[in-house]
């Protein structure tokens, strides 16, 4: 199992000129941190208008920071908006090989479609048809990067014969994967041999279902880049502190704040019926989490939150219901000092990793980026 | 944290439907036709809403219209108006103003779900390509709108999202200000989406300055079997509903 970090950026009000700043310099600071200390990977998500729950429209930005300022850690644009309204295809070719280069071949490209009514509205885009530029989108981008001219005549975009330059550094090109919230997103990520990155949290028995049928259906799968990508993916939070009782206490404040400002998201479905979006996604759960009767029972299953010991566990746990890689929300609108974020990355790299085997392993691309 | 409405509740207190008492009884609705209709509204907003809510993001409202064929009091149609935002974290719609069209409907919706009722005219049309909703009040018009090209979805897709009245509640022998949340269920039979389509839209005529509306988002229009439940959860006005929530039953 290996460990990486996940970014929301949540900026707290009230705003002034360096909020977002001091958002952004501490991320950085726990980055190259958490490189040394042999995380395996960072990622940032692209979200727009979402006001204190994330400031990161532009995460390839912020992870080329990322990258100059660190050897090995990988960085995981994710996920990056497949709908054209939001991204042209070309550009995100363009974007992330240059981001490959310029960290040396350490580019994992995450997909989604972005599921709040606040971002499609905002970009004028429907949510009946986001799936379908997905799925468009994801199997143009292998060729994008690897052909030496690309031509396409498609649904949703179009383009003469052109030369996509620069190609990316990786060969044959950067890990894919998709965004899964929604259940049945982790099957679309199987069939198109496409790493499942999960964002939800907790629930042990229903995350072993999802993870069992990726698996299965994954090895009939037909690629939609040259090799697959049959690694999972899931996030958590992480708070490590010497005591339980300290790390629980923090660690749940974080989680609290995170899930009350998701739940304050309008969801497609809340604003718009479509069967695009069949379920909520993430956001009922957290809203339980957040407020319900069975907040505290659910919220802290498999959350790393606490002492080392307790830490472990509930990672072991996930590691053995089939998760490859576990990447850690580590603040939520700042509400834990930076001083105790950074030592709870040590504490947690100290005592929790070295049980992990291969945790510290060198950096390579899931299932076949060199 | 997120920010909060700005509703100053003295000032509104005066024109509260007045609750006798927290034990009301459920109504069952069959064969209701709803329709909503979805516009992004102005942030300005924010003024209309419970300093104990969260406002959307970005600020929203609706319009239901619904025509009740069997009610205890008979058959009735209601038209409200619902500014969207979050009750903690819980999407909810609170209830700005509505018109029903009889003297006993009006009655039983203020008394027992402190639903600011007024008696009016409302009217809902189906048309081939759409589905017209008007109301009145004293005899002019309030709205004029409309689902416009209706296509068939699942019932299964639909959400609708809870409501919240403010209304005072007798307690103790004086009337307490008391956001009340209204929570029905709903059996659907049929569903169909549109694009939602306003002529007129008075503000002044529902209460509601200085709401415009201003971006469409989705009009719905389905038949489904509902109710009006006993209630179970208030609210202060004035205080987060994290902290501020009472359960009656």
């Amino acid at each position: 199992m290996k460990f990486g970090l996940f970014y929301e950026l949540s900026v707290p009000r009230p705003w002034t000129r360096e909020s977002e700043r001091t958002v952004y310099n501490n991320a950085l600071e726990q980055v190259k941190l958490a490189d040394e200390l042999g995380f395996d990977q960072v990622w940032a998500v692209e979200h727009h208008f979402l006001e204190e729950y994330s400031h990161c429209p532009a995460p390839e930005l912020f992870l080329t920071a990322c990258a100059m300022l660190t050897k090995r850690i990988r960085v995981g644009f994710g996920i990056v908006v497949c709908v054209p309204q939001f991204n042209h295809p070309i550009k995100i070719a363009e974007r992330t090989a240059v981001l490959d280069i310029l960290s040396g071949g350490r580019l994992e490209v995450g997909t989604g479609r972005s599921a709040t009514w606040t971002e499609l509205a905002g970009f004028n885009a429907s949510p009946d048809i986001t799936k379908k530029s997905w799925d468009e989108f994801v199997r143009c981008l292998p060729k994008m990067w690897t052909s030496e001219t690309y031509s396409y005549q498609g649904e949703f975009w179009s383009m003469p014969e052109r030369t996509i330059l620069p190609k990316v550094y990786q060969r044959p090109h950067p890990p894919m994967w998709v965004a899964v919230t929604s259940p049945g997103t982790e099957l679309d990520a199987a069939d198109r041999g496409l790493g499942s990155l999960g964002l939800t949290f907790g629930q042990f028995a229903e995350q072993e279902k999802r993870i069992a049928e990726y698996r299965r259906r994954i090895q009939l799968c037909e690629p939609v880049g040259e090799f697959v990508n049959d690694q999972v993916s899931t996030v958590n939070f992480l708070y490590c502190h010497e005591t339980d009782a300290a790390g629980l206490a923090t660690g749940r404040r974080m989680a609290d704040v995170f899930n009350y400002l998701a739940s304050q998201l309008i969801s497609a479905r809340e604003a718009y019926p479509s069967k695009s979006y069949p379920s909520l996604g993430l956001l009922p759960q957290l809203r339980r989490q957040a407020t319900g009767p069975d907040a505290n029972e659910q919220a802290g299953e498999g959350l790393a939150l606490g002492g080392p010991e307790r830490v472990m566990r509930a990672l072991k746990k996930w590691e053995a219901v089939g998760v490859d890689r576990v990447n850690f929300l580590l603040n939520a609108n700042e509400v834990i000092p930076q001083a105790d974020v950074l030592a709870s990355l040590r504490l947690f790299a100290r005592e929790v990793m070295p049980a992990f085997q291969d945790a510290k392993g060198p950096a390579n691309g899931a299932g076949g980026g060199q | 944290m997120p920010t909060f409405g700005l509703l100053d509740a003295g000032a509104v207190e005066a024109r509260l439907p007045l609750m006798p008492h927290w034990d009301t009884e459920a109504w069952e609705l069959p064969r209701a036709e709803i329709l909503q209709l979805a516009w992004e509204v102005p942030p300005a907003t924010q003024a209309l809403l419970p300093r104990a809510m969260h406002p959307a993001i970005p600020s929203y409202a609706t319009i239901v219209v619904t025509r009740y064929p069997e009610s205890p009091v008979g058959p009735f149609l209601l038209a409200q108006l619902r500014l969207m935002g979050r009750a903690g974290a819980h999407p909810r719609g609170y209830v700005l103003a509505a018109v029903a069209t009889t003297p006993g409907a009006v009655t039983a919706l203020r008394e027992r779900w402190g639903l600011p009722a007024e008696l009016g005219g409302v009217a809902l049309r189906r048309h081939h390509d759409r589905v017209m909703a008007t109301v009145t009040r004293d005899g002019a018009p309030v709205l004029e709108a409309a689902l416009v090209n209706p296509e068939p979805i699942s019932g299964g897709d639909v959400q609708y999202i809870h409501s919240v009245t403010f209304a005072r509640v007798m307690e103790d022998g004086r009337p307490v200000p008391s956001l009340v949340q209204v929570d029905p269920h709903y059996v659907f039979h049929n569903a169909e989406r549109g694009r939602p389509h306003v002529d007129r839209f008075d503000p002044v005529g529902w209460s509601a300055e200085p709401l415009r509306l201003v971006f469409p988002m989705a009009a719905t229009v389905t038949t489904c079997d509902t109710d009006l439940p006993r209630i179970r959860f208030v609210m202060h006005p004035e205080t987060p509903v994290v902290r501020g929530t009472r359960r009656i039953r």
